[in-house]
Order: structure tokens, then C-alpha cells, then sequence
């Protein structure tokens, strides 16, 4: 009777908890127990593991869409504290 | 700390700032809505720390320059009200000096072209979440710091607007199981 084996209680979270902590799991802000509670459910539920597929590849896309900063602008402002090390803020 | 002007406070001062002036500009971007006031707001913001140096214990860099950039922001804003409290939705953002590549544009264009209407049609308060931890690269704390919030409130705005995303970005086919 294997499906009676029951986890630890940190182990074991219901969909609904998952729900609950998902996005601040893939932004790795949750504790490390939580989380490698997290990861686990999402390895062998289906259904939170297409949720969060999902929020990953909204996250990937925002990522791409960042705009780089213009080469040119961290420049300047290298040169600027370069020089308000020169001559102080006066 | 050693006052400025000193050559070992100034090592220390420029030790400090340099790694993080591309995640300044990132904020500055989305605090002000386009590159060239990004950069007058990240030079003010360099100007503050570089006066206050020793006032600050050496800790969480990032964190105490994201606060003296919002201070720095808000200053900004009064100074040049009305006409800088533009509504996102009407007033959209200069597109032609973000230095972005043809490159960039390859990996999903369909889904790349909709999130930026979904961004845009986004209430400022969520796109700002959303820009400063997914786009910025920001923790929940840093953006709480830039933001002069709670990290709960952060977390609430950016989960929200998420999710809002998600919703409009539905019918572009972004799914877990697309393939
Ligand atoms: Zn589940």
C-alpha cells in the first residue's frame, strides 16, 4: 500500500499551497526547506509543473524584453564618478 | 567612515558604485520612463551617496543607493511637476534609444510584441513591480528599497501583475505545454 507512505509534514503541500508560494519560489525568495518542498511537488504534479512552466517563460520573456543599457550612458557615469573622486563634490 | 576628498574614501566610493550602475540605470529607467532622465537621476543619485559616503556602515550597497535614488526621485518629480506625472498608458515610452538588437527579437516575436502591449496596458503601480524584479534583476527587498514599500506590498504588486500579464498574454499562446 505505497500510496499511504506519508512525507514528512514539510514535504507534503497541497496544490493549493503551491499556488499560494509559486512565483516567490521561482524568484527564489523562499526558505530552503520551503523550497526544496516546493521543487519536489512540482517535480511529480502535472498540473503545478505547467503552472509553473508558464510563470517561467513569462519571466524569460520579460527578461529578453529588458532593453540593454546604452554602452555609451555607463560610460558617462563612469566618467562621472571618476571625476567626483577627482575633485570632490564640492 | 573618511571624508570625501580623501583618496582611500574615494577608492572605497568608487569600489561601491561601479558594479551597480547598470542595475541603477535598470531602476532609474523604469522610475522615470526613458533613458536620458534615467541617467540625470542615477548622476543625482551618485552625487547624494558620494556627500553621504560616511554615513553609510558599508552594508547592502545596493540597497542604500536605491534608497537615496528614490529620495533623489521624488525630488525630481516635485521639482518638475505637473508635466512629469505622465500616465504610462498615455504617454508611451521613447523606444528609439534603448539600444536594443534585432537579435533580441528572434527567440518568440509574437509573444515578445504582445508582452509589450501587455506591459504598457499594465496600472503603473504592477508594471513598476514587474520591471524592477523581473526586468532589473532586483530581490524583493532591493525593489522594496527603490520603491519605499514593504516587501509584502512588492509582492503582492509584482504577483499581481503577473498575473494580470498572463491573462492578456493567453490568447499568444503563452502556455507551460505550447509544444
Ligand atoms: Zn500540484
Amino acid at each position: 500500500m505505497t500510496r499511504l507512505i506519508r512525507r514528512r509534514v514539510p514535504d507534503h503541500l497541497s496544490c493549493r499551497q503551491v499556488a499560494k508560494v509559486l512565483q516567490t519560489h521561482l524568484d527564489g525568495e523562499l526558505d530552503d526547506e520551503t523550497a526544496s518542498a516546493v521543487a519536489e511537488h512540482l517535480e511529480m504534479c502535472r498540473r503545478c509543473g505547467l503552472e509553473a512552466a508558464t510563470y517561467i517563460e513569462l519571466k524569460e520573456a520579460l527578461a529578453r524584453r529588458a532593453a540593454p543599457v546604452p554602452t555609451a550612458s555607463l560610460e558617462r557615469l563612469r566618467s562621472f564618478v571618476a571625476e567626483l573622486d577627482a575633485h570632490g563634490a564640492e | 567612515m573618511v571624508p570625501p576628498g580623501d583618496g582611500a574614501a574615494d577608492e572605497a566610493f568608487e569600489r561601491l558604485v561601479v558594479p551597480e550602475l547598470d542595475v541603477l540605470m535598470r531602476v532609474a529607467r523604469s522610475l522615470s520612463g526613458n533613458t536620458a532622465d534615467a541617467e540625470d537621476l542615477v548622476q543625482e543619485t551618485l552625487l547624494r551617496a558620494y556627500r553621504s559616503i560616511e554615513r553609510f556602515d558599508g552594508r547592502y550597497p545596493r540597497a542604500w543607493l536605491l534608497t537615496i535614488m528614490r529620495n533623489a526621485n521624488i525630488n525630481r518629480a516635485r521639482r518638475r511637476r505637473p508635466q512629469l506625472q505622465r500616465d504610462p498608458d498615455t504617454a508611451p515610452e521613447e523606444v528609439a534609444d534603448d539600444g536594443r538588437s534585432a537579435e533580441d527579437d528572434v527567440v518568440d516575436p509574437v509573444l515578445d510584441a504582445a508582452l509589450d502591449d501587455a506591459l504598457a496596458a499594465l496600472p503603473l503601480v504592477y508594471r513598476r513591480a514587474v520591471e524592477l524584479v523581473d526586468m532589473a534583476g532586483l530581490s524583493y527587498r532591493e525593489a522594496a528599497e527603490a520603491l519605499g514599500v514593504r516587501q509584502g506590498t512588492v509582492m503582492s504588486r509584482l504577483h499581481r501583475g503577473r498575473q494580470r500579464l498572463r491573462e492578456r498574454l493567453a490568447a499568444t499562446g503563452l502556455e507551460g505545454d505550447r509544444t
